[in-house]
């Protein structure tokens, strides 16, 4: 009986076990923002390497580093972090510095985006898309939409429902600008200043979602107005001609999302693999038609469809992209952005 | 073990019985815990490393003294979190109470049917019940218009996300947990003492105080405390009922965690959460002692 | 209990006041529940408005890869930490009911802790202590199986209090009498104690399951690449606002939840019919 009773907890134990324990050989496992890649490119790529992709989504960069820090940087392989958040990852020892004779298509990068500040020479990143930050509105019949800020920072410019997006750098960046301040503001004054006009924002607005979310809620007409990235504006714009992307006369940012390798990627060689096919000229244009974004790929140019190239909600004019701003690491100054940005959550 | 012939000695056979379970609450639950207590002492690196020194910021910090000036912000947030668990606890106890004593008095063929009821919403997914009051309470279902036009008409004003859409999604999902504990004690009312109290000439109150209430206290008590422990602590419903604007305790952990990536100060919080759960409990085991079967 | 049956005091009958309040209550319990299964059938796929019948959500549904292995992945977290949450609680009851030790009204009340912690709280314990030892140790990467052990850890003490009380309820004497008898202690369980406590036991699991399918936030935060489970699936496309197919899954959620109920009923109600 007892014999029984006890092989009984093994077998159990056993089953829990070996059920697990069937994953593929080959996988690469994948740190993405929300719909940033066509689930065919993805499927291609598994049929010409032999490979699953298992995906994993995130809709904030400073979530995304949670969860690496918090254990994925021996999970993942390969993650698409923003701009400003490299240095920070490389510093933090999460990133695994590229070998460029595995990635051959590194030539297809245009000029302009190659060696940049937040990671030079290239040790740790490719680009893989770029975008702005800006407004989605559904457009009221015979009204004209404000090109301004002030649809969500002015109380009375407000018409309608509205979201802010989830993202402490985004959020708080384009509440700075609002006030003509940089960006980059690590001024106690201004950062509380924009910590008040934020939270009393928050008051009359639906609350915080990512870019797809907030541009889904506008779609749904939950809300009128919403912060968002260019390629959820313009992919919401083609959907939806009632709705407009617009980039604030204010100014706003301008950013570049990478593809980096994980220090402790535990398919680092298939990762390389992925980084690479990527870079191809034609999957590139394919993600970009996909996702909307812009393309750093030169090679990917001349596959992309030229309506796109020359829509200025993709592709800002020069006019438009000299008030545009990088986002920089601050260092340890972060601390002040992450403290009011608790603070306005939790207003 | 067994195959002793001889007979069974308590003391012995103690420990191969209880130790699994035992060890593994120690090393999956009591040492995370302890952990958590650990760490809300260490501070924050700039990037949200866990680093030395040792300090009581995160204390002060919860109490208001932050980085940049005083501010009764996460007082504040304590405060709310508990005002919003006892707020859910005594509407929970207002529709509880009918719901327990209507179906008490069901036939029992009603009765069954009637508890199942009660019983298939606690068995249904609470993210699910929860995301269901967004589309109940968007600005175009047929419920905020009839809210809108009762109340003449505010616009700009919805039901969701609010701190009512949050209270209203705690009132149904935990609706449930305190209807089945009452019921339980409803069921067991000697009901020969409310007629002895009506026939002393008691008007319905007097019965229901004297007569009735005490009979019922337990259960009431023990539901009670299983609404107000998960309420206080909740976060799904206050993140998807409230967009951010209506945040609780268990809200800012969940940021500290991920968004603020201040593993120290967010233990910190776990730390005054298990102070009220620690305090919850307390007083269920001490209203508890007496009628210990009721449980 | 039966006694009081044949009194007719006013108090024992329901008024009509009662009986609205109690179907308005009712309703607002099951509104939730009823618009998600009324909004799968909606044609539109953004937003609330009513825009026409359709299953095409349903179709969808089934070609959803993310969704299937969401289901697999559920079924593979609730079964095994099931199976090993039901043995220990079991366990654990056992020794809590049966066996005098010095602590054990200190380890009956503590295990309540873990019942009412909030759920937010013990997830990030949990973190940090996988994080901790995972860098001293190389074990315990995020992951199918550091989430098996989390739910394993919040089961437990259901499935002991459950049992607990069904062994309470027994009959000391059958033991003695079983001993008596000459049986010795665990021929004494198999044979008696066990098929009286089997219900207890099979509630327990019963419970322990649910919760596990319930789980949301423990599960999210020991999560790794590929675990993703159906609560974590619903919450990240309820964040993201794509509700439609969400709706005819969690349509099916809801119809399981509600055949298990109803199973479950009939079931015990033949159990106590038949003790």
């Amino acid at each position: 009986m007892n014999l029984s009773f006890r092989r009984l907890a093994i077998f159990a134990a056993i089953l829990s076990c070996a059920s697990i324990a069937t994953a593929a050989s080959q996988q690469l496992n994948l740190f993405i923002w929300s719909e940033y890649i066509e689930p065919q490119v993805v499927s291609d790529f598994e049929k010409k390497f032999d490979c699953k992709v298992v995906i994993d989504l995130y809709e904030d960069a400073e979530s995304m580093l949670a969860k690496i820090q918090g254990g994925g940087v021996s999970l993942y392989d390969v993650v698409v972090p923003p701009d400003h958040m490299v240095p920070a990852m490389a510093k933090l020892n999460l990133l695994a510095p590229l070998n460029r004779e595995h990635i051959p298509n590194f030539k297809n990068i245009e000029q302009t985006f190659l060696n940049p500040p937040y990671d030079s020479g290239n040790k740790f990143t490719v680009p893989y898309q770029w975008g702005t930050v800006g407004l989605f509105v559904r457009s009221a019949k015979g009204k004209t939409v404000p090109d301004s800020w002030s649809v969500i920072f002015d109380a009375k410019q407000q018409d309608g429902q509205f979201v802010l997006i989830d993202s402490v750098r985004d959020m708080v960046g384009a509440a700075l600008k609002y006030k003509g301040y940089s960006l980059n503001s690590v001024n106690p004054k201004e950062l509380k200043e924009v910590r008040d006009l934020i939270a009393s924002a928050k008051q009359r607005s639906t609350g915080f979602d990512g870019s797809v979310g907030a541009k889904n809620k506008v779609m749904a007409k939950s809300a009128r107005a919403a912060i968002v990235y260019s390629g959820e504006g313009v992919r919401g714009m083609t959907e939806d001609k009632e709705t407009v992307y617009i980039i604030p006369k204010e100014g706003s940012q301008i950013w570049v999302d990478n593809l980096a390798i994980l220090a402790q990627a535990p398919h680092k060689a298939l990762a390389e693999e992925f980084v690479n096919y990527i870079l191809d000229g034609k999957i590139g244009a394919r993600i970009s038609s996909f996702t909307q974004f812009a393309s750093p790929n030169r090679a990917a140019m001349e596959f992309i469809k030229p309506e796109d190239l020359k829509n200025p909600a993709i592709y800002p004019s020069p006019a438009v992209k000299a008030k545009l701003e990088f986002l920089q690491d601050l260092g340890p100054k972060t601390r002040l952005y992450d403290e009011i940005w608790t603070q306005i959550k939790a207003k | 073990m067994s195959q002793s012939l001889t007979k069974p000695n308590r003391k012995t056979s103690l420990w191969p019985i209880l130790s699994p379970a035992l060890l593994w609450l120690i090393v999956f639950f009591v040492i995370p815990l302890t952990i958590i207590i650990a760490i809300s002492f260490f501070s924050r690196g700039d990037y949200g490393e866990i680093q030395l020194p040792l300090t009581l910021e995160n204390y002060k910090r919860l109490m208001g003294f932050g980085l940049l000036g005083f501010d009764s912000l996460y007082p504040a947030i304590l405060w709310r979190s508990l005002v919003l668990g006892a707020l859910t606890a005594t509407v929970c106890v207002i529709a509880g109470l009918p719901l327990a004593f209507f179906i008490a008095r069901l036939s029992p063929r009603w009765k069954n049917f009637a508890l199942t009821l009660v019983v298939i919403p606690f068995w249904t997914n609470l993210l699910i019940r929860t995301y269901a009051w967004q589309i109940l309470l968007s600005p175009e279902s047929w419920l905020s218009r009839c809210a809108h036009t009762l109340t003449g008409g505010m616009s700009g004003e919805s039901l969701y996300p609010s701190t009512f859409a949050v209270v209203v999604g705690m009132v149904c999902d935990f609706l449930p947990f305190l209807v089945l504990p009452l019921y339980a004690s409803v069921e067991k009312i000697d009901w020969s003492l409310a007629e002895a109290a009506s026939d002393l000439g008691a008007n319905k109150l007097n019965v229901f105080r004297h007569a009735i209430l005490p009979q019922i206290a337990a259960g009431l008590i023990a539901g009670t405390i299983l609404v107000l422990l998960p309420a206080i602590g909740q976060f799904i419903i206050p993140d998807l009922l409230g967009g951010g604007k209506t945040v609780m305790l268990g809200n800012i952990i969940q940021q500290q965690f991920s968004q603020s990536r201040d593993w120290p100060f967010g233990s910190a919080i776990c730390v005054v959460a298990l102070t009220f759960v620690i305090m919850g409990l307390w007083v269920r085991a001490w209203c508890g002692e007496k009628p210990k079967e009721l449980r | 209990m039966v006694r009081r049956k044949t009194e007719g005091v006013a108090m024992k009958q329901n008024s009509w006041r009662t009986t609205v309040i109690a179907l308005l209550l009712f309703a607002f319990l099951y509104a939730p529940i009823a618009v998600v299964i009324l909004y799968s059938f909606n044609e539109a796929r953004f937003g609330t408005n009513w825009t026409g019948f359709t299953t095409k959500w349903y179709a969808a549904l089934a070609q959803n890869s993310l969704a299937l292995s969401a289901s697999k992945n559920t079924l593979i977290l609730a079964l095994g930490s099931t199976s090993i949450s039901t043995i220990f609680g079991t366990m654990l009851g056992y020794a809590l009911d049966r066996f005098v030790f010095s602590g054990k009204r200190f380890l009956d009340r503590t295990l309540y802790l873990p019942i009412f912690i909030p759920d937010i709280v013990m997830a990030v314990a949990l973190l940090l202590f996988y994080s901790l030892i995972r860098n001293w140790l190389g074990i315990f990467e995020l992951g199918l199986k550091t989430m098996i052990i989390a739910h394993v850890t919040f089961q437990i003490p259901f499935v002991a209090i459950v049992v607990r009380a069904r062994l309470s309820g027994l009959d000391p004497s059958l033991d003695e009498a079983s001993r008596d008898l000459g049986a010795n202690g665990w021929q004494t369980f198999w044979h008696v104690t066990f098929p009286l406590i089997l219900p207890g036991i099979l509630a327990g699991a019963m419970l322990a399951f649910t919760l596990s399918l319930d789980d949301f936030v423990v599960s999210f935060f020991t999560s790794g690449p590929g675990s993703t489970t159906l609560p974590i699936y619903i919450y990240s496309s309820v964040k993201r606002g794509v509700t439609p197919e969400i709706n005819a899954l969690s349509t099916l959620l809801v119809l399981a939840s509600i055949i298990g109920t109803i199973l479950l009923t009939l079931l015990q109600r033949k159990n106590s019919k038949q003790t």
